[in-house]
């Protein structure tokens, strides 16, 4: 009841000097809305890799050429760089494995798709083979794959935004894009594929796929750059990890140049990246929210002064110490209450742009909302206590004589 | 048994060579249903020998009963609620809330004592009727003349039914009708049984006083029980002159013997600065 009346006051006092009130109230706003965001950027990429990985399914084995220093630590393998590529040997290293289900070869075809009056610098050119839908676990949305048989004929298939961007149209079937000056038909558009931007694999949505040997053809060799691998039994997926890896190494002299990757990897590395770069800029945001805070007891020392004629007067007409302490700590509050609700809608509007012109989608969850306002309305608590103290123990007959 | 009863109760500020006495073993003893007017010069102690019967302070030495209870050796916060209950402040500059309307400026005390906001207003509104102000219920202070907003200050000195008004220099920021206006509202609180203390400059307002209190240099001087209506004698010769009272200023009431005004008065007939010219020089005359 008493609480009620204190904040009331804080309301009105807040409403009193507008302006002043709202500048003090920024250095929260701020606070919490780079917070917030910071944190959401964050739980959204982390939900669209996992997203990604889900949907490709953890049992997936990548092996990649080449290696890089620290490879066995799961953030080498991200980057491991991909200057070398297999040979068809080394698939035929990795086919022969033990335990393999599907094994699915992804080569790179240098050189820029294009039709009479467009090209298409942003996609990439793959040659692979009849099993890639089922293993990338995507299906063709129009049209179809190739069959087992077409390996050798000039048929693409390609990703949802190379029909935008190079044909203008979402079913461009039996239209004809150029490669190296060969013609290829295309027989399929794929769905929409998941993307994540921090995936090792590409974002096949730009890609045109062609037949593997066909590539060959058009290339003079095979150039793999990685190789996708399911296990029968997912439950057996680092043993066959390490029979391909025994396999291919045997294949290389010995050498282990290469990179084996299971999805359970991936996930565990990409969220440790994003924890602590989520981690290092919340801490940075949550120093403005302490500036904010500092804002807040400065205001309201300023205010305490002001108002120590309206303290005396307060306690001649029966306010005990602590219930002058009351009204100007809930002063503190209200304000960084208000604060912190504003932030949270700033931040809303700001993921809400991220999610307009970036791929990131940022994800805001109730919990993260909830801790925001409560953290707004700590910080302006325990920065308003100190001034609060001051206004309690003001003398009251000394109060009533200040001008 | 009196109401107010202080044993040598002393205020010493500061220490050492510093101390300066503000109050020098005071006995007051005020019994109830008194008007006590308190008059002396600037740094006599008035106004702390107030802010201590109000519980706004303590004193340094001896001894204060309020109502039966020793108070002296208080807390701030057990003294605040005593104060909350028990007193009424009257200040000269009104000290009204600037940024609360009238109504919730009387309810102010009503709310440190916890009561809701629907009865506190109710009250409010109950004790603005009774000092006029009923129609100036939401308006806000710096909307209100020097007398209504005096008149809504003893409101809420009133809202809580005090056993004692305070009032320091009630009259002070005021123009002689808001003066006659407040002072007759405080003459209606006393004749309804009310104990009130009233500090002023003012000698003519002490017509309304049961009993004239003098300090000088923290000390009480003079005591005299005085009739209503009436100046006491030692007043009356530092004033200008006062006119002889008539029947109907009598039967009119207290305000209307206020009529010794400067404004009207001070371009007195010359009968009064003769008659002052004549008794001077013979005085002096007797003196020597």
């Amino acid at each position: 009841m008493r609480l009620k009346a204190n904040i009331k006051m804080a309301f009105a006092s807040i409403r009193s000097a507008r302006w002043r009130s709202f500048l003090t109230m920024l250095g929260i706003i701020v606070g919490v809305a780079s917070v917030v965001v910071t944190i959401s950027l964050g739980e959204g990429v982390r939900q669209q890799v996992e997203g990604q990985i889900k949907q490709l399914g953890s049992d997936l084995i990548i092996v990649k050429p080449g290696k890089n220093v620290g490879a066995s630590s799961s953030l080498g393998a991200l980057t491991a760089n991909n200057a070398q590529s297999f040979t068809d040997q080394d698939l035929q290293a990795i086919k022969t494995t033990k335990g393999i289900k599907t094994v699915v070869p992804f080569s790179t075809v240098s050189g820029v798709a294009r039709t009479d009056d467009s090209e298409l610098p942003d996609g990439f050119i793959v040659g692979t083979t009849e099993l890639l839908p089922e293993i990338l676990r995507q299906r063709v949305k129009y049209g179809s794959f190739f069959a087992a048989d077409d390996t050798n004929r000039k048929i693409a298939v390609i990703g949802k935004r190379v029909a935008q961007d190079l044909f203008h149209e979402t079913v461009p079937l039996g239209k004809s894009l150029q490669v190296r000056g060969e013609r290829y038909v295309v027989s399929g558009v794929f769905d929409q594929f998941a993307t994540s931007p921090l995936s090792p694999t590409s974002d096949y949505n730009s890609a045109v796929f062609i037949p593997y040997e066909s590539a060959r053809t058009l290339v003079g060799q095979s150039q793999i750059y990685q190789v996708l691998v399911r296990p029968i039994d997912p439950e057996q997926t680092s043993q066959v990890a390490k029979n391909i890896t025994a396999n291919l190494s045997d294949a290389h002299g010995k050498q282990t140049d290469f990179t084996v990757l299971k999805q359970e990897e991936n996930l565990a590395a990409t969220n440790k990246i994003l924890t602590l770069l989520t981690s290092m800029i919340a801490g940075i945001a949550a120093i403005s929210l302490l500036v904010g805070g500092i804002g807040i007891m400065n205001i309201m020392l300023v205010s305490v002064t002001e108002r120590t004629k309206e303290i005396g007067v307060r306690k001649a007409v029966g306010a005990t110490n602590r219930q002058i302490l009351d009204q100007f700590v809930t002063e503190a509050a209200v304000i960084s209450l208000l604060g912190g609700v504003l932030g949270l809608l700033l931040s809303l509007f700001v993921d809400y742009l991220f999610r307009l012109f970036t791929d990131i989608k940022p994800a805001v969850t109730v919990p993260i909302m909830g801790i925001a306002v409560l953290v707004a309305l700590v910080v302006g608590m325990f920065f308003g206590i100190l001034p609060a103290i001051k206004a309690a123990s003001r003398d009251p007959i000394e109060a009533l004589r200040y001008e | 048994m009196p109401i107010i009863n202080l044993q040598d109760v002393s205020k010493l500020y500061g220490f050492g060579d510093a101390t300066t006495v503000a109050l020098e073993e005071v006995n007051l003893s005020i019994e109830r249903g008194e008007f006590v007017a308190v008059m002396g010069p600037s740094g006599s102690g008035k106004s702390t020998l107030m802010n201590i019967i109000g519980l706004l302070d303590r004193p340094t030495h001896g001894s204060y009963v309020l109502n039966g209870r020793s108070v002296s050796r208080l807390r701030s916060n057990q003294r605040a609620k005593v104060r909350r209950d028990t007193v009424g402040f009257v200040f000269q500059s009104f000290n009204l809330l600037p940024k609360l309307t009238v109504l919730e400026n009387v309810a102010l005390p009503l709310a440190y004592k916890g009561m809701t906001q629907t009865r506190r207003l109710k009250q409010a509104a109950a004790v603005l009727e009774r000092v006029g102000l009923s129609d100036r219920e939401y308006f806000y202070p710096k909307q209100l003349s020097g007398g209504q907003a005096q008149r809504a200050a003893i409101a809420r000195a009133l809202v809580n039914n005090p056993q004692i008004i305070i009032a320091d220099e009630p009259t002070g920021n005021l123009d002689s009708a808001a003066s006659r206006l407040v002072m007759e509202l405080l003459s209606d609180i006393h004749a309804m049984g009310g104990t009130i203390l009233m500090v002023t400059h003012n000698p003519e307002l002490t017509r309304f006083a049961s009993r004239v209190v003098f300090m000088h240099d923290g000390d009480i001087v003079g005591d005299k029980q005085s009739t209503i209506g009436q100046v006491p004698k030692s007043l009356r010769k530092r004033m200008y002159y006062l006119p002889k009272l008539t029947e109907e200023d009598r039967i009119a009431g207290v305000s209307a013997m206020m009529k010794a005004f400067p404004d009207k008065e001070a371009k007195s007939s010359k009968r009064t600065t003769k008659a002052r010219k004549a008794k001077k020089p013979s005085t002096r005359k007797a003196k020597k």
